[in-house]
């Protein structure tokens, strides 16, 4: 049960969070020095405004502490939240950084022999299951995934598939292993989170900090 | 060992309710139907098990996927175990109480079982305690429910309630208006729409974007939520829905004033089959909804259907948010104690546990009975609980 008065903002670690701090700066939140020391062991942190704490979380994770009310707001990749697929969750902005995109890759000599059409069944390593289940499903294609946590990309060269579901930003890491993008499943940006039952239930905080958010979004993006 | 671990194991999403949570239950379950009864709302109860074509048939559709089926033996046709109650409390209104004088007052409790769980709430089986109001399309019909709702969960001593009220036909009235066919966008739009995702609605571009955008800025506390919907262009049927909607929001603030409204034109999930205002029950601080209802339509008479609202509490998500109930206090008899006073004593209102045997000090025997209190020469003594290792 959640019986927490302080409205919890989830944040995410690792490089994203370079890309979201100048907004939540901007929004007027700071948190204590210790949220900045690499070495701290602590995850939860208090900020300058005294009804608001902040936690950091591994970004995968982020959907699943809304989703419960763990958290009441946060930043989530649509990655992740299209992964999650709750509807506990709300995702009312864009907060227009993060950029990715969700795509299918497979070896180059794959490619030329290959006529997608004839596919029954295809066999996938991916982060994301549920996405890639959902997208071959939609066109008749039965995915059986191979759940991989990272290092997706050099499953094909491993003879564990031959084909993969990933993030690409540059393209880079699908290059340098061999591997090029045949279709694009989805563009993925950074979302501002929030659980749906604090929506309701504390529903003027809630859309006093979405507004600032929005305000936020436009003047870092001007 | 491991033979009575696995004699153990449950399916996924059913448990084993224990004392002293199975009396809780029971007692808070019996509260609220008592409630319901003070309003006029006689008790009826449906079978747990019904054909299938009953249960899932018009509005029943929507939990097709979520009903268990089985083969009748006897008529062999296909059964359903009930996934909601809602409708078979429509079908004994439109039936066998037919004749019966409208607005017709039904409540109900059970047990309902479904296919799957939800993450917040992974439980496939759990009781399903409301109320359904069938035969008047009038506001002040929605506001009933919803204030005794409100009332029900009030008295079990839940603080901080909020209702959140849907209106899910205003989205296909607006579309049709505008010449869009919702079956055909309807999978871009309910994910975008039920996540307020308003990047997704503006991508749609054009009118419906436009028109679906001002329905998700609207989306608030209720007095904002209304002046901002009243601001809208809407198409006539839409405008009827808002007013109706408009009418309910100020019969609940009179009869409510500590009830926290939230209007939420664009919710439309496990609405399917409702046809005009829904609404849903959050606490503050508890996760996840506590109940739901909405209007609908009753039964396929001639003219259609009845109009008909009504509520579902859900048993398993209040009991969670409520404060653990208080422990009874009960008292241990010695063996060899009189019958008569034993029997006085229960119709006084104790729990009063005979014991059979002298195995141990009868101090001793009362604490491992969970006593706390023991009979000591015709005198109630209060004794010190026993530390409980849970």
């Amino acid at each position: 049960m959640l019986a927490n008065e302080k409205l919890i903002l989830a944040l995410p670690r690792g490089r994203i969070m370079d890309d979201v701090m100048p907004l939540v700066r901007h929004v007027g939140i700071e948190p204590e020095p210790a949220f900045f020391e690499s070495g701290s062991r602590q995850l939860r942190f208090a900020t300058n405004h005294p009804g608001l704490d902040v936690i950091m979380v591994r970004s995968f994770d982020i959907a699943t502490i809304i989703a419960f009310g763990a958290a009441h707001l946060g930043v989530a990749g649509s990655d992740v939240l299209m992964e999650f697929d709750s509807r506990e969750i709300y995702a009312p902005l864009d907060l227009d950084v993060g950029h990715c995109r969700i795509v299918v890759a497979e070896p180059e000599d794959l490619v030329k022999r290959d006529n997608p059409k004839r596919w029954s069944h295809v066999r996938i390593a991916t982060k994301y299951p549920e996405i890639t289940r959902r997208h071959f499903a939609a066109r008749g294609v039965q995915a059986e995934c191979v759940k991989l946590n990272g290092a997706v990309e050099i499953a094909p060269t491993l003879g564990l598939c031959e084909r993969i579901v990933d993030l690409v930003s540059t393209g880079a890491t699908l290059k340098a292993n061999g591997l090029v993008e045949v279709e694009e499943i989805a563009k993925v940006s950074s979302r501002l989170a929030i659980n749906r039952t604090a929506s309701k239930t504390r529903s003027e905080e809630i859309s006093d900090w979405i507004g600032k958010f929005r305000d936020a979004v436009h003047a870092v993006a001007a | 060992m491991t033979q009575t671990a696995h004699r153990a194991l449950l399916p996924a999403g059913l448990t084993d309710v224990l004392p002293p949570d199975a009396a809780f239950e029971a007692r808070v379950r019996e509260g609220l139907v008592q409630r319901f009864s003070r309003y006029g709302y006689d008790r009826v109860k449906p079978p747990l098990i019904e054909f299938e074509d009953n249960l899932i048939s018009g509005s029943g559709a929507a939990t097709a996927s979520q009903t268990f089926r089985l083969m009748d033996p006897v008529s062999q046709r296909m059964l359903g175990v009930r996934p909601d109650m809602t409708l078979q409390i429509a079908r004994i209104a439109t039936t066998r109480l037919a004749d019966e004088p409208r607005p017709l007052r039904l409540s109900y409790a059970g047990e309902v079982l479904r296919v799957r769980g939800s993450s917040l709430r992974p439980e496939r089986q759990f009781a399903q305690v409301g109320a359904e109001i069938i035969g008047s399309p009038s506001p002040e019909a929605d506001a009933e429910v919803i204030l005794m709702a409100y009332e029900a969960l009030a008295g079990l001593g839940l603080a901080e309630l909020t209702v959140d009220l849907g209106l899910p036909t205003l989205v296909p009235a607006i579309c049709a208006a505008l010449g869009i066919d919702l079956d055909e966008i309807g999978d871009r739009i309910r994910p975008a729409l039920n996540q307020k995702d308003a990047t997704a609605i503006a991508a749609l571009g054009g009118g419906v974007a436009e028109a679906l955008g001002a329905l998700l800025d609207a989306v608030g506390p209720a007095a904002s939520a209304l002046k901002a919907l009243n601001g809208l262009a809407l198409p006539d049927d839409g405008a009827v829905g808002l007013q109706h909607l408009q009418d309910v929001v100020s019969l609940i603030s009179r009869g409510a004033p500590g009830l926290k409204m939230t209007v939420d034109p664009v919710e439309i999930r496990g609405y399917e089959y409702h046809t005009g205002v829904t609404f849903t029950l959050f606490a503050l601080g508890s996760r996840g909804e506590l109940g739901r209802g909405g209007r609908y339509l009753a039964g396929n008479g001639e003219h259609g259907g009845e109009p008909a609202t009504g509520m579902t509490l859900f048993l398993d998500a209040v009991i969670r948010a409520l404060p653990a109930g208080e422990t009874e206090q009960r008292l241990f008899l010695p063996a060899g104690s009189d019958s008569k006073t034993a029997t006085r004593l229960r119709e006084e209102g104790w729990i009063a546990i005979q014991a059979l045997d002298e195995a141990l000090p009868a101090e001793e025997a009362a604490r491992a009975h969970g006593c706390s209190h023991i009979l000591v020469n015709d005198e109630i003594r209060k004794i010190t609980p026993a530390e409980k290792d849970t």
